[in-house]
């Protein structure tokens, strides 16, 4: 005997209420995938991509950034010589996508410029230096990155940023709201695996863009304990006479394990099977991704257009009435930031 | 004649662009050649009247003869003396294509003047023609001879055909090399910036590494903190899950507060949010305390201050906002 509602298509819904048609059920989907599901704020979704043609190395440190802000950026995003920027605007508005990432390669240096998708500033970057994750990974003795730890998105950490005015402040927010959020009492530790670290080095005026994995270490454990842990082979003890002898060996300390207390920290749940709930470990980050010295040379209002903000134009005699509403606005934004900046001295002092 | 060169020149330009008949151009090519050579030996022998029997016996002895007794250092002396000598034997048993009979011939014609008086009215022209010949043959093998030639792998076979590609590849690289130049200068502009790093860990990267590494213990010490089970309060109890709640709140103002002193970036609404929170003076219960539970260890945790101070983003989740509203 036929069941009247079950018919094609109505067979998964396992009495979860009417048929809801399949247009409203994607259209559903689609915004949940904006929204993250813990904290319901909007989760910042990036396309990283090129203006112009760009030599290769350039083009490996593109597909570089992608990866580090994956989980949440289009990794093989295709691009063509006539797509201009009004195309990706027009493509990111229904993917909900709010950052771009933009690389470009004039005569000089390469720019990298991150701006908010609508509307929003930019911050256009004068890339220094940059090595690519491919050098970093050759340099080193032990490589380390597993697939896995692309599936989450990384935890931003920014660095010496303090005491600066705007535009500096306008970009701590940007990067702050680059990724996701993390709610301390229910993120999962085992899901921060990789850090951004941006710091702003005072003397150079640059800023360093790193890329790390995080790896925890139980503390207090022999290395010989530690690795047949994570080995899961047999150790040859054909030379022992017996088992104490091979776990009380003294083993030798390697030079990066002198780590100082500021490391350790002590877990809250088990994170994998060497790092056990209220146990002390230690962080251990190694370097993954690209590395990055760049420096701030433009500000502007707009997605790529608007009023410069940040090199505070040069007011010239013939700029005549331009010059004057240049200065205005600037005059305008001061005021805010200092108005900003008031609140801040006082949460300082508190 | 003239047809025939005309016949020939038809196809190739037919067949330049149908490959199939291509078979027929090299036959042309080759009759012309035929019908040269013809014209060349019907040229020469107008004049001379060829014997083309076999020689006889004594001629035989007589050319053994004279290549036993073949000196080629004799020759180059006599060599002004040859040209009065008509010898028969030459004449008649000329061989166009053989030059490598020639100087025996002139040699035996040397020794052996006897044969004159066989043929009298033999043609100077045609003989002179072939002592020059065998003249500028012998000079131009003995200048092979006498030069030097590098060592070559491959021998001296063709070395002047391989003079000839040496220059020409010489050539070719003049031309290429503006070409390359630019290339590796385009190469060398895209490069810029990038920087190999030669070691992976030097001070400076370990400064950061550091930096790095204490924000993340502050992100996990947070963590730990928020998440920790409280044995004492039991979550699924009404009264006590007002107190949790309180609790975590509260553990959360610090934490957005405890960086804030070195790097602010607090968002507006958290902004509000915290302002009215330290509003209020100690309160009198003690989970409402800011130092409760924190220990004297971080009492003065806003005191601190860090060199490199580190940054962390807490969003407060949407429940805790409304609850303080």
């Amino acid at each position: 005997m036929r069941h009247p509602r079950s018919g094609p298509g109505a067979g998964k819904r396992r009495g979860r209420g009417p048929r809801i048609p399949a247009t409203t059920l994607r259209k559903q989907q689609a915004a949940l995938a904006n929204v993250d599901q813990i904290t319901g704020a909007k989760i910042p979704k990036s396309f990283v991509f090129s203006r112009g043609k760009l030599p290769s190395t350039l083009r490996h440190l593109q597909h570089d950034l992608r990866k580090v802000m994956l989980p949440y950026t289009a990794l093989n995003l295709k691009e063509k010589k006539r797509n201009n920027l009004k195309d990706f605007v027009n493509v990111a508005g229904p993917l909900g996508v709010t950052h771009f990432l933009i690389l470009s390669s004039p005569k000089s240096l390469p720019h990298l410029r991150f701006a908010n998708s609508p509307q929003g500033p930019t911050f256009t970057f004068q890339i220094e230096e940059y090595a690519l994750a491919a050098d970093i990974a050759n340099s080193q003795k032990r490589p380390r990155c597993p697939p896995g730890i692309f599936k989450n998105s990384p935890l931003v950490v920014l660095s010496g940023f303090s005491g600066l005015g705007n535009p500096f402040e306008s970009l701590v927010e940007y990067f702050q709201h680059m990724v996701p959020a993390v709610d301390p009492s229910t993120v999962k530790l085992a899901e921060c695996q990789r850090i951004l670290l941006l710091k702003f080095d005072k003397e150079k005026e640059v800023i360093d863009f790193r890329h790390y994995s995080i790896k925890l270490q139980p503390v207090g454990v022999s290395r010989r304990i530690r690795k047949l842990m994570q080995n899961n082979q047999v150790p040859d003890l054909r030379d022992l006479k017996d088992v104490s002898d091979y776990v009380t060996k003294a083993g030798y300390g390697s030079e990066s394990e002198v780590d100082d207390e500021a490391a350790t920290v002590s877990l809250p749940s088990d994170v994998d099977k060497l790092n056990q709930a209220s146990r002390k470990s230690a962080v251990r980050l190694q370097e993954i991704g690209p590395r990055i010295t760049m420096r701030l040379v433009k500000v502007e209002a707009g997605l790529c257009s608007g009023d410069v903000l940040y090199p505070w134009p040069v007011e010239k005699e013939a700029g005549g009435k331009k010059g004057n509403v240049t200065e205005e606005e600037i005059e305008g934004q001061e005021e805010t930031d200092d108005g900003l900046e008031d609140e801040s001295e006082d949460e300082m002092e508190e | 004649m003239a047809a025939a060169p005309q016949a020939v020149s038809a196809p190739p330009s037919a067949a330049a662009p149908n490959p199939v008949k291509r078979k027929t151009r090299p036959k042309g090519k080759g009759s012309k050649n035929k019908a040269k050579k013809k014209l060349a030996r019907s040229d020469q022998d107008d004049s001379v009247h060829r014997r083309r029997n076999k020689p006889s016996a004594k001629f035989l002895k007589l050319l053994r003869k004279r290549t036993r007794d073949y000196n080629s250092d004799d020759d180059e002396e006599e060599d002004g003396q040859q040209q009065g000598h008509p010898p028969s034997p030459r004449s008649r048993r000329r061989d166009d294509d053989d030059d490598g009979g020639d100087e025996e011939e002139e040699a035996l014609s040397q020794s052996d003047q006897e044969e004159d008086e066989e043929e009298d009215g033999v043609s100077t022209s045609a003989v002179t023609r072939f002592e020059q010949g065998c003249r500028a043959f012998r000079v131009a093998f003995l200048k092979i001879m006498a030069k030097k030639l590098p060592d070559d792998p491959l021998g001296p076979i063709l070395s002047a055909h391989k003079k000839l590609v040496a220059a020409k590849l010489a050539e070719d690289a003049e031309e290429h090399k503006p070409k390359r130049e630019a290339r590796k200068e385009k190469r060398v502009a895209a490069e810029k910036g990038h920087v190999i790093p030669l070691y992976h860990l030097d001070s400076k990267e370990k400064e950061l590494i550091k930096v790095a590494t204490k924000g993340v213990v502050r992100l996990f010490n947070a963590v730990s903190k928020a998440q920790k089970p409280r044995k004492d309060l039991n979550p699924s109890r009404t009264k006590d899950a007002k107190v949790l709640a309180k609790e975590r709140k509260n553990t959360f103002l610090a934490e957005l507060e405890m960086p804030s002193h070195q790097d602010k970036r607090s968002q507006a609404p958290s902004n509000s949010s915290k302002r009215t929170g330290k509003d209020e003076d100690e309160p009198a219960w003690a989970p409402l305390r800011d130092t409760y539970m924190l220990g004297s260890k971080l009492k003065d945790w806003d005191k601190m201050k860090d060199s490199a101070a580190v940054d962390e983003r807490a969003e407060v989740p949407l429940g805790e906002s409304s609850d303080e509203e």
